[in-house]
């Protein structure tokens, strides 16, 4: 008979564990906003409504688009934004530091993308807000004011524009991470085949980077999973206002920070519990497509790159 | 005429000397091979030649190399890459670009055409100069990592002649390739000599006496004979020389 592996066996709990606590909150958040979605259907992802009634359930309606729309909007402005900073930076640190600098470089990278996130938070309330108001909002809005993007009067600084910016400056390490070593796993004899053909050192990057483009874009997929979910330092930046507008310095509302901001006081209510789960469970599903599909173009390109 | 002259050439990775006091003539339009066993620094040398070794941090040059009678040291090394072209001992086209696309970079980075008509047919010129473009004309635009090996390294013989250099290096070309495709590589070697200077870099002695109009033999870094092929193979003035060709040393 073979011997039983008791330590084996005594490590298969921790695993169970792990995985069912996952499984079970999932069930949790599909069975919590269960009440919402049928009492409003689809309406709580499509509409903007915030409509609490203390003593009648019934009136009570949530939707919560303009979260979603301030989700989205400060996500792709943060991504934008550090698509240039990493790339820059990842080729400046394989290609151009002195080896001497180089890992200091990572290394402070690998700590300001591990920081707690209140840290940049309250730069970015006391900080940037009031930079970015001052020096970028009320010079665009007052001599381009007519574009749409611009067009929104810069009350407080609290806005699209500030949580994209702070949210692009706190991705961008991580983005970066990501890029820099796809960069630096490009076989030798890429870089070779493009100088010998009397590429710049310009063209060669190019060119390089052109290979690496699929761990770009998953770099910047999984940078965008990153800043949808960002909570605290957004709900400090945005404005935390039901609000669709176009302009870049309008405030709003995103995912987590409503439901940061909302759900102290949501068990008041007879469905905004629900709401809140409903929220979350949307943001749940954006975050697992985009790990997923950038999980999958990085494992593929990786593949192809180590033939070599 | 003498296409490429070293002069005193000596070649370092941080202290290590890997390239010792090397003077070599190389005439124009001869296919010159440069033997050896692995390790003895033919492929440095090949890349002092096109200055592609600066791009190692850690590599110093000493001495001179001349592009006829003109030091390329004192041309861009964009410049002198142009006029030498280079081809690598593991095909490496770029893999996301297509066949066209691999062929046409070059003439892009560096100007060379005025006209997408042009482009064209320089392309199609050059795929026909590397004996490629019968078997790729239909799906030229199919990705160049599609092709057999072989392929792939003609298709890299293509690339570089796309830009019209007066000398290509050939670094191992057929190491990494099956006989069949070797034997191709071997026969458009012996079609391109009449217009080309090729350096061709070889661990192989078989392929430098079948290949070869002058064969120079390199053993730790120093240049320990050269002459013409048949001489060296028949009648190898070192003792080294002799031994290596006949498989005692290498």
């Amino acid at each position: 008979m073979q011997k039983v592996d008791t330590f084996r066996i005594s490590l298969l709990p921790f695993c169970i564990l792990i995985f069912s606590i996952f499984a079970l909150m999932i069930v949790t958040y599909l069975a919590v906003s269960v009440p919402i979605f049928q009492k409003e259907g689809p309406q709580i992802y499509t509409t903007n409504i915030w409509k609490a009634a203390e003593n009648n359930p019934d009136e009570e309606f949530y939707g919560v688009l303009a979260a979603i729309y301030g989700s989205v909007y400060t996500s792709v402005l943060a991504v934008l934004i550090a698509l240039p900073l990493s790339i820059g930076f990842a080729v400046f640190v394989i290609d151009y530091a002195p080896q001497k600098i180089k890992e200091p470089l990572i290394v402070t990278t690998d700590i300001m993308a591990g920081l707690p996130t209140i840290i940049y938070g309250i730069w970015g309330a006391f900080v940037l807000v009031p930079m970015l108001r001052d020096y970028v909002m009320y010079p665009l809005h007052k001599h381009l004011g007519f574009i749409p993007l611009f067009s929104f009067e810069p009350a407080g600084g609290y806005s699209f524009l500030a949580a994209g910016v702070l949210l692009g400056v706190m991705v961008t390490p991580f983005a970066s991470s990501i890029i820099r070593e796809a960069y630096r796993m490009v076989p030798f004899t890429y870089r070779e085949a493009a100088f010998s053909l009397g590429a710049t050192r310009y063209e060669a990057t190019k060119i390089l980077l052109s290979y690496i483009k699929p761990a770009i874009i998953a770099g910047i997929l999984l940078a965008f999973g990153r800043a949808i979910g960002e909570t605290v330092a957004v709900s400090l930046v945005v404005g935390n206002a039901f609000n669709i507008h176009p302009s870049l310095f309008a405030p709003g509302y995103t995912i987590s920070s409503l439901i940061a901001n909302q759900f102290g006081n949501a068990f008041i209510y007879g469905y905004m519990v629900s709401a809140l789960f409903a929220a979350g469970f949307f943001l749940f599903i954006i975050g697992l497509a985009v790990n997923i599909g950038s999980l999958i173009i990085l494992k593929r390109w990786y593949s192809h790159a180590q033939r070599f | 005429m003498i296409a490429i002259e070293t002069v005193n050439l000596c070649a370092y990775y941080g202290q290590k000397k890997v390239i010792n006091n090397v003077n070599l003539k190389i005439p124009k339009n001869v296919v010159f091979a440069i033997m050896g066993p692995s390790g003895c620094g033919k492929s440095t040398l090949l890349r002092s030649f096109n200055r592609l070794l600066e791009l190692n941090p850690n590599a110093r040059v000493e001495g001179d190399v001349k592009l006829y009678g003109k030091s390329v040291y004192d041309m861009s090394p964009i410049e002198v890459r142009r006029k030498i072209g280079m081809v690598f001992q593991h095909p490496n086209p770029f893999p996301h670009m297509s066949i066209f696309d691999n062929v046409a970079l070059g003439l892009k980075l560096n100007g060379l055409v005025k006209s997408k008509k042009e482009l064209h047919k320089t392309v199609k010129w050059a795929l026909r100069k590397a004996a490629l473009w019968d078997e790729v004309k239909d799906r030229i635009h199919e990705p160049a990592s599609a092709l057999s090996g072989g392929q792939q390294q003609r298709l890299c013989i293509a690339r570089t002649l796309a830009v019209k250099p007066e000398v290509l290096l050939m670094d191992e070309p057929t190491a990494s390739l099956d006989p069949v495709a070797m034997e191709k590589i071997e026969d458009l070697i012996n079609k391109l000599r009449e217009e080309y200077t090729i350096v061709i870099v070889t661990h192989s002695s078989a392929q430098a006496a079948r290949v070869s109009d002058y064969v120079a033999f390199l053993y730790l870094g120093e240049l320990v004979e050269v002459g013409k092929t048949e001489k060296v193979f028949e009648k190898p003035k070192s003792e080294l020389t002799k031994r290596y060709l006949m498989g005692r040393v290498g």
